[in-house]
C-alpha cells in the first residue's frame, strides 16, 4: 500500500519563493542584511515564534486556533522566573515549564472538547484569565536581572554555529516525522479535512484535538524557557503580539484557516517571511511605528496573491460583481 | 410542580439564550448592589450605561458580520476606531467645522470598513486574515499619523454629544446608542437585507441558489461596521475631548466577548441583537461594579473571560440534554 507523505507542495514553494525575494530585495537595498551578526540577531529573535508556530500549525491543521499562547507564555515564564531566582535545578525548571504549558494546553482542549465552546471562543477566554493571571503574578513589578541560566539555548554557540539554528531545526524535524508517520499525526489531517470522516474512520477525534492543544502547551512552555533566556527579565506585555505573529505566520505558510491544509515547512517559512521583514525594515531606518503597517499589508497580499493564483474564480467574481444583477426571480 | 419547573421548565428557559442573559443580568444586578451601595441608583446606571455606548455600536457591526457566517470576524474594529479618531482630530485640528468634521469621520469609517469588504467578500481572503492584517495597518497607522501624541483642539459644543444631557438621560445614549440600535434592529428583521444576513449564515450554497447576492451583502455589512466604528470614533471623542490613537486596543477581543456572550453562534446564520445588547450591558455593570466597588481593572479581564467560558458552557450543557430529553420523549 502506498502512504500518501506531504512533502514539498506547490504552496510551500510559494512561501519559499516569497521569503527568497524579499531576501534578495533587502540584501540589495541594504549591506548589513547578510551580515552573520545581523543574521544571527534574526534567529535568536525568531526562535519562541517558529515553535509556537509549530503548536499553532498542528492546532489549525485541526480547523482549531488559539488565541492564548501569548498569555499563557506569560504565565509560564513568570514561573520560570521565580523557580530562576529560588535557584531550582535548570531541568526541574524546564520539565516544570513544559508540564504547566501542557496543562493549560490540556484546559483549553477540555474547554473545547468537553466544554464544547468553539475553539475561538474557548481561548479567547483563557487569554483573558491567564492575561489577568500574568498582571496579578508580576504585581506591577516586572522581573529582571535574572541569570542567564537559559540564555545558551538561545545566545550559545555550537561548532560556530548559532544555537537556535539546532533549537529550530531539532523541534521542526521532530514534528515533521511526527505529522508525517505517526498514526497521531495522521489523525489530525484527518480531523481537520472532515470531522464527520474521521469519526466514521474510528479516530477519537475528541482525544486528537485535545492531544493537540496539549501539544501546543508544551511547546509554549518550552518557548517561555527561550523568552527568559533571551531578556533575562519578564515584562507585564509578554507575548502580546505572539498569537497574531503565530497566526499570521502559519497562514502565509500555506495553511488553511479551515482546517486539513497546511505543512509545517510552509510554516517555518512563514515564520522567516515574518522575522526578515521586521529586521529589513529596522536595517532600513523606517520608524518602528510602520512595521505593523507593512506587515499587515504583506499578509493581506501574501494570502491573497496566493487566493489569486489558486482560484481563478476569485478573479472573474472580481470583475464580474459590477455587471451581476441581482437574481431574485431565478427558480 | 417544582420537580416538573426544575426538570422541563428551567431548562428550557435557559436554553433560550435571550431569557438566560436576563437571568444573568439580574443576578449581576443583585450582586452588584449588594457589593456597592451606590449601585442601584438611577443616575449611576445612567451613567454606568454611558460607557456600553461605543462597546454597543461595535458589538452590532461584529454580531452582523459574524452571522453572515463564511468565518466572518472583524478584527480591525479597534483599529478603526482609533485610525477614524485620529481622521477627526486631524480635521478638526486644520479648521474644518467640527460637525461637518463628524460627518466625514463616519464616511471615513465606512471607507475603511469598504477596504475589509473588498479583500474579505470580494478578493476571498480568510475574515480572520484580512482583517487581521487591517487590523495592524490601521493601528499602526493611527500611531504613525500622530506619532503616538493625542490630538486635543476640539471645540467646548463639541463635548455634547459625550457629556451633554436630555431630560437627565445621557444625550449618547438618547442620539446615538438607542437610535442606532433600533434602526439596525428593524433592518435586520423586517427587511430583506436583514433576512438575507441570516439565510447566508445558515446555508451560503443555498443563499446562492436562492439568488442572493452572498458577496455584496458581506461586502456591505464590512462596510457597515465600518461606519458604526466612524459613529463610536466621533461618539468617543466627544467624551474624552481628545482623539487617542490607541483609544480601540482590545475593543477587538471586547466585541467578540460580547457578542458570543449574547448567543450568536461564531459560525454565523443564529444569534439576535438583543442578546448582543444584554450582554452589553451585562459587561459594562460588571466592569463598573468592580470599579466601584474598588476592584483593581485588571481582574475585570479575568471575570469577563469566566464569564464568557461560564455563559457558553453552560448554555451548551443545557442546549445538549434538552436535545437528549427530546430525543428520548419523542
Amino acid at each position: 500500500m502506498k502512504t500518501f507523505i506531504p512533502g514539498l507542495s506547490r504552496r510551500d514553494f510559494f512561501t519559499i519563493g516569497l521569503v527568497l525575494l524579499e531576501v534578495i530585495i533587502f540584501s540589495i537595498v541594504s549591506e548589513n542584511f547578510l551580515s552573520s551578526s545581523n543574521l544571527r540577531s534574526v534567529l535568536r529573535n525568531a526562535t519562541e515564534l517558529s515553535l509556537v508556530s509549530i503548536g499553532m500549525t498542528i492546532v489549525i491543521l485541526m480547523g482549531g486556533i488559539d488565541i492564548s499562547v501569548g498569555s499563557a507564555l506569560g504565565v509560564v515564564a513568570i514561573i520560570v522566573g521565580w523557580l530562576i531566582q529560588a535557584e531550582v535545578h535548570p531541568l526541574l525548571i524546564g520539565l516544570t515549564a513544559i508540564v504547566v504549558g501542557t496543562t493549560i494546553g490540556f484546559i483549553n482542549g477540555s474547554l473545547i472538547t468537553f466544554g464544547r465552546i468553539p475553539d475561538i471562543i474557548a481561548t479567547l477566554g483563557m487569554s483573558n484569565i491567564l492575561r489577568a493571571a500574568v498582571f496579578g503574578m508580576l504585581g506591577g513589578r516586572w522581573i529582571t536581572g535574572l541569570p542567564p541560566v537559559f540564555s545558551p539555548l538561545v545566545q550559545g554557540q555550537l561548532f560556530g554555529i548559532p544555537a537556535s539554528i539546532f533549537v529550530i531545526f531539532f523541534f521542526y524535524l521532530i514534528f515533521w516525522l511526527f505529522l508525517t508517520f505517526l498514526p497521531i499525526g495522521r489523525h489530525i489531517y484527518a480531523t481537520g479535512n472532515s470531522v464527520e470522516a474521521a469519526k466514521l474512520s474510528g479516530i477519537d477525534v475528541r482525544k486528537t484535538r485535545i492531544i493537540g492543544y496539549m501539544l501546543l502547551g508544551s511547546l509554549v512552555g518550552f518557548s517561555s524557557l527561550l523568552y527568559v533566556g533571551r531578556l533575562g527579565s519578564v515584562e507585564i506585555t509578554v507575548g502580546i503580539d505572539l498569537p497574531i505573529s503565530a497566526i499570521a505566520a502559519v497562514v502565509i505558510g500555506g495553511a488553511s484557516v479551515f482546517g486539513g491544509r497546511g505543512s509545517i515547512i510552509g510554516t517555518l517559512a512563514g515564520v522567516f517571511f515574518m522575522a526578515f521583514m521586521k529586521n529589513g525594515l529596522l536595517l532600513l531606518g523606517i520608524p518602528s511605528l510602520w512595521e505593523r503597517a507593512v506587515i499587515g499589508f504583506l499578509i493581506i497580499l501574501s494570502v491573497g496573491i496566493d487566493l489569486l493564483i489558486n482560484k481563478r474564480q476569485a478573479i472573474s467574481k472580481f470583475l464580474r460583481i459590477k455587471t451581476r444583477q441581482p437574481q431574485a426571480g431565478e427558480a | 410542580m417544582i420537580e416538573r419547573f426544575i426538570k422541563q421548565s428551567l431548562p428550557a428557559l435557559l436554553s433560550n439564550r435571550v431569557y438566560f442573559l436576563i437571568v444573568l443580568l439580574i443576578v449581576v444586578v443583585i450582586i452588584m448592589s449588594l457589593i456597592s451601595p451606590y449601585f442601584l441608583n438611577a443616575r449611576t446606571i445612567l451613567d454606568i450605561l454611558r460607557m456600553g455606548t461605543v462597546l454597543l455600536l461595535l458589538s452590532i457591526g461584529q454580531t452582523l458580520i459574524i452571522l453572515a457566517g463564511g468565518a466572518g470576524i472583524d478584527l480591525s474594529v479597534g483599529a478603526m476606531l482609533s485610525l477614524s479618531g485620529v481622521f477627526l482630530g486631524i480635521l478638526s485640528r486644520s479648521g474644518v467645522d467640527i460637525w461637518v468634521a463628524a460627518l466625514l469621520t463616519i464616511l471615513f469609517g465606512g471607507f475603511l470598513g469598504s477596504i475589509n469588504g473588498f479583500t474579505v467578500a470580494i478578493w476571498g481572503l480568510p475574515p480572520l486574515i484580512g482583517t487581521l492584517g487591517a487590523m495592524w495597518a490601521y493601528g499602526a497607522l493611527a500611531l504613525v499619523i500622530t506619532n503616538g501624541v493625542p490630538i486635543s483642539n476640539f471645540p467646548r459644543e463639541f463635548a455634547f454629544i459625550g457629556d451633554g444631557r436630555i431630560l437627565g438621560i445621557p444625550a449618547q445614549i438618547l442620539l446615538v446608542a438607542l437610535p442606532v440600535f433600533l434602526i439596525i434592529y428593524f433592518f435586520l428583521n423586517w427587511s430583506y437585507l436583514g433576512r438575507w444576513v441570516y439565510l447566508i449564515g445558515v446555508n451560503e450554497t443555498a443563499a446562492k441558489f436562492a439568488g442572493i447576492p452572498v458577496t455584496r451583502v458581506r461586502f456591505s455589512l464590512y462596510t457597515l461596521n465600518g461606519i458604526l466604528a466612524g459613529i463610536g470614533a466621533v461618539v468617543m471623542a466627544s467624551w474624552l475631548m481628545v482623539a487617542r490613537p490607541d483609544v480601540g486596543n482590545g475593543m477587538e477581543l471586547q466585541s467578540i466577548t460580547v457578542t458570543v456572550l449574547g448567543g450568536t453562534n461564531i459560525f454565523g446564520g443564529f444569534g439576535s441583537l438583543f442578546g448582543t445588547l444584554l450582554a452589553v450591558l451585562i459587561v459594562t455593570l460588571v466592569a463598573s461594579g468592580l470599579q466601584l466597588a474598588g476592584i483593581n481593572a485588571i481582574w475585570q479581564l479575568a471575570v469577563l473571560g469566566f464569564i464568557l467560558l461560564g455563559a457558553v458552557s453552560v448554555n451548551q450543557l443545557i442546549f445538549s440534554l434538552k436535545a437528549r430529553q427530546s430525543g428520548l420523549s419523542t
